[in-house]
């Protein structure tokens, strides 16, 4: 069962103010940070109550504990079905040569058990040998935070050989591609991972590091016409972004979302791929752009 | 009762999580599934877990409530909160951690009495000591033998308990990543939870974390498939004179990783057939008897596979398949787009016809699911053709709407404003 209370916050909590108690007398100030750091935002309404009352007979008055050992935490059998099924994907390899050994532990559900069904075709070869050495050469680099010297091929087919800070790995579902976002260099701000052809640690950056430019945020609002369930659809498919949705009448509504400036190409197509339930309202340029491709549709048909 | 931010029930908030989620329009008045006070109590409680993404508008309607989350900007679903808010009694929590540090701090495996004096020993100290009796003690013991977190062992007639050898730890950046991608990911984060990992190794583009309130559900789905049993269902919005819980035979999950629903293909004997439910409107699921034709019918899904867009097996019309097949055609400096239909088509068979010209075409068994593809490609078609003409029509029809909604009835390249 995942609804359990052994998983709750309120059990973790509990564990890191007994860890505390076990090296030392807590004070009141003491328990309300870890609290604060580990459970939800009313839950010191309830944790220190239960803990003060002796209603969770955990914590004597001083602050001490009659317990003798740091709480362990064993892994539960669903926990361990589930990394069971982990170890089955290809992608695991990224990040270790042998698989975890579970013991008796059966996997939770098998690759074959499930299909992505709208996956794109080419993404990263994870089975590749070159492309597991750079993948975690590179999560070494966000992990302990040092440059690394990088030799790729640009989508021109030209050779490029960069040193970048590694901040962190970006993922896509859909595209099933790793990218590298990077600060340091300005021009190579995001490297795919399926182009590097070599990676490896820099002595030094070398001169003045610059931050990492922040993503271009923008907005789009269009008028949603709920037929064919367009509301739900629609809605789904931009869950993922940051939005805001208006009811204007009962088949009507507004909806802003934003969305990232380098994305722009891609949210004029997933856009029109609602047809006419979608019409955008702005900004201007956004409209155009739509417009501009439903002129040309309509030359096609000519 | 009065209120907590814990609950006892996951599904008194799936619904509300979905809603302020995903929709978050709806005003109070239109939440209407509920009494008023329990609206404001799972909003209030959403609030507590979630706060930093709540947002709140003021409408003529009410006050409207939603969750306003960039998942690309978060590197941990924050969902997964919920998850984390079961309740318990005082006497749980108490036993829990003074049976676990009982038998960690043993020397040698320890049996039922043993285990009820160090309990008792333990408590002595609080002014009123809590007393369990011997039978919460020996349940609490099997759960957790089941569950793995101990391991028991016969001498004799008494079993006698140890903590688990299990002693091995999966590294953060696997629990990280997996965490958000794998179904059931939630059970990663709670493994994630112990080594406190704060560190963010991962984003995540086009990621949807909706899936993640569905997990129970899959997870079940998930044993029963294991174990090749046929399951009973609970539908969320039961269709009027549907015999509730009904029998179905999963067979395999379907994820989108295009708007984040999750499906399970499963066999109805009532119509005899394959087809798809969402898991979001799945209520319950529980695991029934085995279902001798499991294989066969797994095998039979694994067939109509290559001629599903997406998860439906069954169109519009009475032909068993469907025919669509359309043209594009791009410039010189467009090779992107051949390579587009290359890469995002699910079935179906790509011709390069010439250089700045390409052909699509599949037979499905629901044509109609290929659409919102298919207009993705708006401003390149030339040619279009489905084997229904009332698909083809309205692929039409809607084109011309769409000239009519953009101001381009006349198709002059003067109209565009």
């Amino acid at each position: 069962m995942i609804f359990h209370e052994w998983y709750s916050a309120y059990y973790r909590t509990v564990r890191e103010i007994l860890k505390a108690a076990l090296d030392h007398p807590l004070r009141t100030e003491e328990i309300y940070g870890i609290i604060e750091k580990y459970a939800f935002q009313e839950s010191m309404l309830y944790i220190l109550p239960a803990l003060q009352e002796q209603r969770w007979q955990l914590l004597y008055e001083d602050g001490t504990t009659p317990l003798c050992s740091v709480p362990p935490m064993p892994y539960t059998t669903l926990e361990k079905r589930w990394l069971a099924s982990v170890m089955l994907d290809p992608r695991v390899r990224l990040f270790c040569d042998q698989p975890m050994d579970l013991g008796e532990a059966e996997p939770l559900f098998l690759p074959e058990d499930i299909c992505v069904f709208d996956r794109y075709g080419d993404g990263d070869d994870y089975q590749n040998e070159r492309y597991q050495k750079n993948f975690r050469q590179i999560l070494d680099g966000v992990r302990k935070k040092y440059p690394l010297q990088i030799t790729m091929k640009s989508r021109k087919n030209t050779w490029l050989k960069v040193t970048v800070m590694p901040e962190y790995l970006e993922y896509s579902p859909k595209d099933d591609k790793f990218r590298l976002i990077t600060s340091y260099n300005p021009l190579v701000s995001t490297i795919n991972l399926g182009r590097i052809v070599d990676c490896c640690a820099a002595e030094s950056a070398g001169g003045k590091l610059s931050k990492r430019t922040p993503r271009k945020k923008c907005s789009v609002v269009f008028e949603l016409t709920d037929q064919r369930k367009a509301l739900e659809r629609v809605l789904l498919h931009f869950a993922h972004l940051e939005k805001e949705a208006e009811k204007i009448d009962e088949t009507h509504y507004r909806i802003t979302l934003q969305y990232d400036k380098d994305d722009e190409a891609e949210m004029i197509i997933r856009i029109l791929s609602f047809g006419p339930m979608v019409r955008v309202i702005s900004p201007q340029s956004f409209v155009e752009q739509i417009k501009e491709r439903l002129y040309r549709q309509k030359s096609c048909e000519q | 009762m009065a209120y907590t931010e814990l609950i006892k029930n996951f599904n008194r908030v799936r619904a509300y999580m979905r809603d302020f989620y995903v929709y978050g329009f709806k005003s109070r008045e239109e939440y209407t599934q509920k009494s008023a006070r329990s609206y404001d109590d799972e909003r209030r409680r959403v609030e507590s877990w979630l706060g930093e993404y709540m947002q709140f508008r003021q409408t003529a309607e009410g006050k409207n409530v939603f969750l306003s989350i960039d998942s690309r900007a978060v590197f941990h679903n924050p969902l997964f909160s919920a998850w984390k808010a079961k309740s318990f009694t005082d006497g749980e929590i108490t036993l829990h951690f003074v049976l676990l540090d009982i038998l960690q701090s043993a020397k040698a495996p320890l049996s039922l009495n043993e285990i009820m004096e160090q309990i008792d020993q333990t408590l002595s100290g609080f002014s009123l000591p809590r007393t369990f009796d011997v039978s919460t003690v020996r349940k609490k013991l099997k759960e957790y033998m089941q569950e793995g977190m101990i391991v028991g062992e016969k001498r004799g007639k008494t079993l006698y308990y140890q903590p688990s050898a299990f002693q091995q730890e999966a590294a953060e950046e696997l629990l990280h990543f997996f965490c958000e991608v794998a179904p059931c990911g939630v059970i990663g984060s709670f493994l994630l939870d112990r080594s406190n990992c704060t560190k963010q190794y991962f984003s995540f583009k086009h990621h949807y974390i909706t899936g993640t309130m569905d997990s129970e559900v899959l997870c079940v789905l998930f044993q029963a498939m294991r174990q090749k049993n046929s399951v009973s269902m609970k539908m969320a919005q039961q269709k009027k004179n549907a015999p509730e819980p009904f029998q179905i035979v999963p067979l395999k999950i379907m994820l989108s990783v295009q708007n984040g629903r999750q499906y399970v293909m499963a066999y109805n004997a009532k119509y005899k057939r394959i087809t798809s439910y969402r898991l979001d409107h799945i209520e319950s699921v529980q695991i029934d008897e085995p279902c001798p034709h499991f294989d066969a019918l797994q095998a039979k899904l694994q067939c109509m596979l290559p001629h599903m867009w997406g998860v439906s097996t069954q169109g519009r019309s009475d032909s068993r398949m469907e025919h669509v097949e359309f043209v594009i055609r791009y410039g010189k400096e467009e090779g992107h787009i051949p390579k587009r239909l290359e890469r995002e088509k699910r079935c179906g068979t790509v011709t390069h016809l010439d250089r700045y010209t390409s052909k699509f075409e599949a037979d499905v068994y629901d044509a109609s699911e290929m659409i919102p593809w298919i207009r993705t490609f708006l401003c390149r078609i030339t040619e279009i053709h489905f084997s229904e003409p009332q698909l083809e029509e309205q692929f039409r029809e809607d084109i011309r709407q769409m000239y009519r909604l953009y101001g381009l009835e006349d198709g002059e390249k003067d109209d565009i404003s």
